[in-house]
C-alpha cells in the first residue's frame, strides 16, 4: 500500500530536492498548504436561507428514474453473478490445488478478489462487466496471463462443456476478459507487492498497471467500510452516466467519482447522508468551485499513504475542462435544466453551447488553462502547480 | 615450409613430441610420458618425427594449449598472439585451475569442463568434440575416454590414467582411417557412478518450458529454439532440455517468473565480489538516508521557523494597516496566541514596523493591483479636507438653526422625542439621536459619514464621497433650503482660503459640497431622520403619522436609503474591518465592478456583505491571494444563482436578499464570470481577473512596482544572504537578521 503513486512521488520528490531549497533559498520557504474550496453545505450557517428553498421534488423524483434507468435488471445482475461465482471457483481450485495448473503454466496465485463496480454495487445497465484482480504470487509475465487465461477458460468449458465462452485478452496484457452470451468478467492480474521492484518492462506487465490493480483492491474495501449507503451508490449511479454523456467529464475517473460522491453525500456538519438532490448539486458545486483545481485540497486518496489528492492525476488541461463543464452544468441546472443534465430530454450540447432557459441566456464558458511558455526553470512557486506529469490513475474499471 | 617459433611454449606441434608443455590439468601432464611410451611402437610411418607423419603436415597446425588446428600459418600466428590463446596459455601455466563447482566432469580431450552429465554427453556428442577427436587421430595422438572426469569436490583424479590407457588403445589403429573409436572405458565406469549420481541428484525439474519458443521453417519443421528469457538460440532439443534445467536459465527464471524458485548458490569468486559490492553500496545508501532524513528534519524546523515568522509578519500587517486607517475602529486585537513564542530572531523589533511577504503568486499580484488601485496621500488628503471642512461647518450650521429655532423648537420637540424613546428600541441610530439630546433640541441632530468614506474604500480617483444628516424630524425641503442657505458662511468661517460651491439636489434630499479647484470632489450630504423609518418599522401607525407629514416633505426612499447607508457603514467596520484580507478583497471587487461591465449591476452593498460573509465562512486566516480566491469559488458555485440561500441583509429587519436588485440573467452573467475568473487564477492567470500585467516572480525583483512596500521586501530576509547588505538603511535589525541567516545556514552545511 505504501509503494504505489506515493512512491514514485516520494522519489519525484527526493530527486528535487537537492536542487531546490538550498542555503540561498532557505527564506524562500513555499509551504503550500491547499485549501478547500468555498463549499456552501460546509457553511451554510452563515448563508442563511432569505427564502424557503424550493420545491425540489420533481428534481427528486427525475434523479431517482434516472437511477432506475440505469440500474441494472435482476436478469443481468443473475448472468454476471452466475459467471463471477464460476469463474471464482476455478480460480480457487487453482489456489488450492496448484499442481495441475503449474504442469502447464508455472504461475501460482495468491489471491482473488473481486473488484470496482460489481463489488460495490455500483454497476449500471447495459454493462455487464464485472472486475477480478488475480494477485500472483509469481511475477506476471505475458505469458502467465496468457496462459492463465487459456486454463481458466479450459476448466470453465470442462465444466460446462455447452456454454459459448469467449476469452478476450485485455489491451497491455492487464488480463483477461471471459464473457459469455449475457455477460463479461474481467480478470486483471496483478502480483505481490514484494514482486513490483523486481519487474523488467521487457518481459512482465506494466508496473503501473500492475499497482493499478493492486489499489483497486484497496478502492474496494475502502468502498465496503465507507460508501455502502445507498445514496452514494445512487449518486455514483448518476455521475458515471453524467461522465459517460459529457465529454466534458471524461478525465474524470471511477475511483474520483466514488471519493466525490461519498464526499458530497456524507462530508457535511450533521454526518448524516445529504439527500439525493442536494448531493447531485453539490457534486457540481464542488466541481465548479474547483475542488479540482489546483490549489484545492480536493478530495486526498484515503488508500494511498502521503496525502495524494485524486484530482492531480488528472493533466492541468483536464482539470481545466472537468471544471469549466460543472461549472457551465451547474448554471443550467440552477435555471431548471435538470432533465437535459439528466439525459431525461435533450442531448449534451448544453455544456458545450449556449442555450437559454426562461428567458435567461447560458453561456457556455472557455478553457482558462494555458500552455506555460518555455520559461526558465527559476519560476519557484510551482508548488500548487504539480499535477501534470503524474497521469497515472488507477482505472478500476 | 617452416615455422617461426614465436614463444616457447607454443610450438608447433611436430616441435613438441617430447616436452608436452604444462598445458592443462596436472594429471595430463603427469601421463605425457605414457603416451609418448605407448605411441612409439604404434608409429606406421616408423619416421623418427611425427609432424611428417601424416599426409599433408604442412597444412596442419595444432595448438596443444587450446587445441585447436589452424588452417595454416598465418592463422595460426594469428591465433597465438590472439587473446583467447593467451588466456588459455596463462591458465595452464598457471597450473590447475581450481573447480569452480562442487563437483564437474571433464572432456581431458577438448579441456572442458561441463556441470554435469547431461552437458558432458552433450559434449561428447557435440561437433566441436568430434573435430577435436578427429584431429587428434589425424595427428595420430591419444585419444582420452569419453568417460568424464570427474573434477573438483571429489578430487578424483585417478581416471586420468584409465583415460591414457584407452586412448592408447586407440591411437594404435591409427590416426587416419579410425572412425567411432570413442568407445567407453568400462573399467572405470563403476568408479563414476558415484559422482554422476552426485550430480543428477542435483538435476532439478525443467522450468520455464512456455519460454521457449520453437522456430520453425517454411516446412513447419522445428529447426531452432529460442529462450526467451536468456535470450539465446538452439538447435538441439537436448540442448534444450539441458538449457532449461541449467543455472542460468534458473537464476533468470527466478528473477525474471518466480522469485520462489531454488537455485543452488555458486558462490565465485565474482558474485563474491559483486555481494561485497552490494553490502558496500546499501550501506553508503543507508548512509545517505540516513543524512537525508537529518536534512529533512532541520528543514522542517526551519520551515516551522519561517512560518512563525510569517505569521509574525501578517500580524504586524494588521497592527499597521490598523494604524494606517485610523478612521476605522480599531477592530479586535490582533490574532495572536497568547503562547506563541516570539520569533526570538527581532528581539528589540517594534511591532509597528511595516513588513510583508507575501508569499503566493496570487498574493504578490493582489498586493500589487491593491496598491495600484489605493488612493494617493494627495487624494486622500483632499478627500479629508473637504469633508472635515463640511463637517465643521455643518455643526455650525446645526448650531445657527438650533439658535434661530428655539422657541418654535420647543414646543414640538418634547413630543417626537417621546415617541421616538418609546418605539425605536433595537434601532441602531437611537445612540446617536439620544447623545445629540443632552444639549438643547436641534433640527440637525448630527452628521455621519457613510459609503466608501466610512468603510475605508475609497479608490484611486473617486471624488464622490457621502455624508448624512440625521435630523429631529422629516427632513423637508425648506430645511434643505435653510441648510444649503446658510453653509456657505459656516464654510467660509471654517475654510477661509478654499471656495465651496454648494448645490441642492432635491430629488436626492441631498445638497452637493464641491470644491473649485484642479481635483474636483464633491461631498454628497443627503438628509434624513430616523422616524421615516421608524414610521416603516411600525405599519399600525404609520397611517396615521403619514398623515402628519409636512407637505414638502423630502423624498422618503431617498431618506431610507441614507439610513440603510449608515447601517451599512456600522456594520462594516464592525465587521469586515477586522476581517483579514476582506477590505483589500472588497476594495479589488469594487475595482473590477468600476472595471468589467458584468459585473457593474453588482450592487456594493452585496459585494460586500457577500465577501464579510464568504471570507469569515473559511474558518481560517486567508491571505488577500486565497480570500480573493474563495469570493470566486463562491459565486463560481452558485452562490448568486437561482436556488442559492441569497444574501440576507443583516441590518434590514425583514428578510430581503441584498442582491434582489439583480435579474437573472446579470446573476448567471456575473456567475459565468465569476467560474471562468476563477479557472483563471487556479492556472495562474490572476493577472487577467485583475487588469494588469503579470508580476514576475520576486526573486530577482527589488522595488521597482513594489516602491510603497520596498522596505517591506527588504526586511524580510528574502534572498538576504547576498542581497541583505545592499539596504544598509534598514539597520541594525536588518544586519542583525542576515547574521542570523547566515549563521544558520553556515550551522547546516557543517551538519
Amino acid at each position: 500500500m505504501v509503494m504505489t503513486r506515493g512512491r514514485g512521488r516520494g522519489m519525484r520528490g527526493g530527486m528535487m530536492r537537492p536542487m531546490g531549497p538550498g542555503p540561498h533559498f532557505g527564506p524562500k520557504m513555499k509551504q503550500f498548504v491547499p485549501r478547500l474550496p468555498f463549499d456552501m453545505v460546509l457553511c451554510e450557517s452563515a448563508f442563511p436561507r432569505v427564502k424557503p428553498a424550493p420545491d425540489e421534488s420533481a428534481f427528486t423524483q427525475a434523479l431517482l428514474k434516472r437511477n432506475a434507468d440505469l440500474s441494472p435488471t435482476p436478469a443481468e445482475q443473475a448472468a454476471v453473478l452466475n459467471l463471477v461465482t464460476k469463474i471464482q471457483a476455478v480460480m480457487d481450485n487453482l489456489i488450492v490445488d496448484p499442481g495441475n495448473f503449474d504442469a502447464c503454466v508455472s504461475s501460482q496465485i495468491e489471491e482473488v478478489r473481486q473488484v470496482g463496480s460489481y463489488k460495490k454495487g455500483t454497476m449500471m445497465t447495459g454493462h455487464n462487466v464485472a472486475d477480478i484482480v488475480v494477485i500472483l504470487k509469481t511475477l506476471p509475465t505475458k505469458e502467465a496471463v496468457e496462459a492463465l487465461g487459456k486454463k481458466v477458460c479450459d476448466d470453465l468449458r470442462s465444466q460446462e462443456p455447452q456454454e459459448v465462452l469467449v476469452l478476450t485478452m485485455l489491451p497491455n496484457d492487464r488480463g483477461f476478459e471471459i464473457s459469455n452470451s449475457e455477460a463479461t468478467v474481467r480478470v486483471l492480474v496483478t502480483t505481490i507487492h514484494q514482486n513490483l521492484r523486481k519487474l523488467d518492462p521487457e518481459l512482465h506487465l506494466d508496473q503501473k498497471i500492475l499497482q493499478s490493480h493492486l489499489a483497486a483492491i484497496r478502492h474496494s474495501r475502502w468502498f465496503e467500510e465507507n460508501a455502502h449507503h445507498s445514496t452514494i451508490k445512487v449518486l455514483i449511479r448518476l455521475l458515471r452516466d453524467l461522465r459517460g454523456r459529457f465529454e466534458g467529464f471524461e478525465p474524470l475517473s471511477p475511483w474520483m467519482l466514488d471519493l466525490l460522491a461519498h464526499y458530497a453525500i456524507l462530508n457535511n456538519p450533521s454526518r448524516q447522508a445529504l439527500p439525493i438532490n442536494s448531493a447531485f448539486r453539490r457534486c457540481l458545486q464542488l466541481l465548479a468551485a474547483g475542488l479540482f483545481l489546483p490549489g484545492s485540497a480536493g478530495i486526498s486518496d484515503p488508500c494511498e499513504g502521503g496525502n495524494i489528492r485524486v484530482h492531480t492525476a488528472m493533466t492541468l488541461e483536464q482539470q481545466d475542462l472537468v471544471c469549466l463543464t460543472a461549472q457551465t452544468l451547474l448554471r443550467v441546472l440552477s435555471h431548471g435544466g435538470y432533465k437535459q443534465i439528466l439525459g431525461l430530454e435533450g442531448n449534451s450540447s448544453i455544456a458545450s453551447e449556449m442555450s437559454v432557459w426562461d428567458g435567461v441566456v447560458v453561456s457556455a464558458l472557455e478553457k482558462a488553462y494555458e500552455k506555460p511558455p518555455e520559461r526558465p526553470p527559476q519560476d519557484d512557486d510551482t508548488d500548487n502547480m504539480d499535477a501534470d506529469d503524474d497521469p497515472m490513475e488507477t482505472t478500476d474499471n | 615450409y617452416t615455422f617461426e617459433f614465436h614463444t616457447a611454449t607454443a610450438l608447433p606441434v611436430y616441435m613438441q613430441q617430447t616436452s608436452q608443455p604444462a598445458a592443462t590439468v596436472a594429471a595430463v601432464k603427469t601421463t605425457g610420458n605414457t603416451w609418448q611410451t605407448f605411441k612409439k611402437p604404434g608409429t606406421m610411418q616408423g619416421k623418427t618425427q611425427k609432424p611428417k607423419a601424416p599426409p599433408k603436415p604442412q597444412q596442419l597446425h595444432y595448438c596443444d594449449v587450446c587445441k585447436i588446428s589452424c588452417a595454416g600459418p598465418q592463422t595460426y600466428r594469428e591465433h597465438l598472439e590472439g587473446q583467447k590463446h593467451k588466456k588459455k596459455e596463462a591458465a595452464a601455466k598457471a597450473g590447475p585451475t581450481p573447480s569452480r563447482h562442487g563437483a564437474s566432469l571433464r572432456c581431458e580431450l577438448c579441456d572442458v569442463t561441463c556441470t554435469g552429465a547431461d552437458a558432458y554427453a552433450a559434449h561428447i556428442r557435440g561437433a566441436k568434440h568430434q573435430k577435436v577427436v578427429k584431429l587428434h587421430q589425424k595427428l595420430g595422438k591419444p585419444i582420452p575416454s569419453t568417460d568424464p572426469v570427474v573434477v573438483g569436490g571429489t578430487t578424483k583424479t585417478s581416471t586420468t590414467t584409465a583415460g591414457a590407457t584407452v586412448g592408447a588403445k586407440t591411437t594404435t589403429s591409427g590416426a587416419a582411417a579410425t572412425t567411432g573409436t570413442l568407445t567407453a572405458a568400462d573399467g572405470k565406469k563403476d568408479d563414476l557412478k558415484d559422482d554422476l549420481l552426485d550430480l543428477k541428484e542435483k538435476d532439478v525439474e525443467p522450468v520455464g518450458q512456455e519460454y521457449i519458443e520453437e522456430i520453425k521453417n517454411e516446412e513447419g519443421k522445428v529447426i531452432s529454439f529460442n529462450c526467451k528469457l536468456c535470450e539465446c538460440r538452439f538447435n538441439d532439443p537436448n540442448a534444450k532440455e539441458m538449457h532449461m534445467k541449467g543455472r542460468r536459465h534458473r537464476l533468470q527464471y527466478k528473477k525474471k517468473v518466480n522469485p520462489e524458485l531454488v537455485v543452488e548458490v555458486k558462490p565465485s569468486l565474482r558474485q563474491r565480489k559483486v555481494q561485497e559490492e552490494k553490502l558496500r553500496r546499501q550501506q553508503l545508501r543507508e548512509e545517505m538516508w540516513r543524512r537525508r532524513e537529518e536534512e529533512r528534519l532541520l528543514e522542517e524546523e526551519e520551515r516551522w521557523y519561517w512560518e512563525e515568522r510569517r505569521r509574525y509578519e501578517e500580524e504586524c500587517e494588521y497592527l499597521d494597516w490598523c494604524r494606517r486607517y485610523p478612521r476605522g475602529p480599531p477592530g479586535p486585537p490582533p490574532m495572536m496566541p497568547p503562547g506563541m513564542p516570539r520569533p526570538p530572531f527581532m528581539p528589540g523589533m517594534p511591532p509597528m514596523m511595516p513588513m510583508r511577504r507575501p508569499d503566493s503568486s496570487d498574493d504578490r499580484h493582489v498586493l500589487a493591483k491593491h496598491a495600484e488601485i489605493y488612493p494617493k496621500e494627495e487624494e486622500l488628503g483632499a478627500i479629508q479636507k473637504i469633508v472635515s471642512n463640511t463637517e465643521k461647518a455643518l455643526k455650525m450650521v446645526s448650531d445657527y438653526l438650533a439658535e434661530v429655532d428655539a422657541p418654535k423648537e420647543q414646543q414640538v420637540k418634547p413630543k417626537a422625542k417621546k415617541e421616538k424613546e418609546d418605539d425605536s428600541k433595537g434601532e441602531d441610530d437611537k445612540k446617536d439621536g439620544e447623545k445629540k439630546e443632552d444639549g438643547p433640541p436641534r433640527m440637525l441632530k448630527g452628521v455621519m459619514r457613510v459609503g466608501i468614506l466610512a468603510k475605508g474604500l475609497l479608490l484611486r480617483g473617486d471624488t464622490n464621497v457621502q455624508l448624512v444628516v440625521l435630523c429631529g424630524d422629516k427632513p423637508t425641503r425648506t430645511l434643505l433650503d435653510r441648510v444649503a442657505d446658510n453653509l456657505p458662511k459656516q464654510l467660509a468661517v471654517v475654510a477661509m482660503e478654499d471656495k465651496y460651491d454648494i448645490q441642492r439636489v432635491v430629488e436626492e434630499a441631498a445638497l452637493v459640497v464641491q470644491n473649485i479647484g484642479e481635483q474636483r470632489i464633491s461631498v454628497n450630504v443627503t438628509l434624513t431622520s430616523p422616524i421615516m423609518r421608524e414610521q416603516l418599522l411600525h405599519d399600525g401607525d404609520s397611517q396615521v403619522i403619514a398623515a402628519k407629514d409636512p407637505p414638502d416633505v423630502l423624498d422618503k426612499q431617498k431618506c431610507l436609503d441614507a439610513l440603510a447607508a449608515l447601517r451599512h457603514a456600522k456594520w462594516f467596520q464592525a465587521r469586515a474591518n477586522g476581517l483579514q484580507s476582506c477590505v483589500m478583497v472588497i476594495r479589488i471587487l469594487r475595482d473590477l465592478c468600476q472595471r468589467v461591465p458584468t459585473w457593474g449591476p453588482l450592487n456594493s452593498w452585496a459585494m460586500e456583505l457577500m465577501c464579510e460573509k464568504v471570507i469569515a465562512s473559511a474558518g481560517q486566516h486567508l491571505s488577500p491571494g486565497d480570500a480573493l480566491r474563495r469570493v470566486f469559488e463562491a459565486l463560481a458555485s452558485g452562490l448568486l444563482l437561482p436556488g442559492s440561500p441569497g444574501l440576507l441583509d443583516p441590518c434590514e429587519k425583514d428578510p430581503i436578499d441584498a442582491a434582489s436588485p439583480l435579474s437573472a440573467q446579470e446573476r448567471e452573467d456575473i456567475t459565468a464570470s465569476a467560474q471562468h475568473a476563477l479557472r483563471l487564477i487556479a492556472f495562474r492567470q490572476i493577472h487577467k481577473v485583475l487588469g494588469m500585467d503579470p508580476i514576475p516572480p520576486p526573486k530577482f525583483q527589488r522595488g521597482g512596482r513594489f516602491t510603497r512596500k520596498r522596505r517591506r521586501d527588504n526586511s524580510t530576509g528574502e534572498g538576504n544572504d547576498s542581497e541583505g547588505e545592499l539596504d544598509g538603511g534598514d539597520g541594525k535589525k536588518d544586519k542583525k537578521e542576515d547574521g542570523e541567516d547566515s549563521k544558520m545556514d553556515m550551522d547546516k552545511e557543517t551538519k
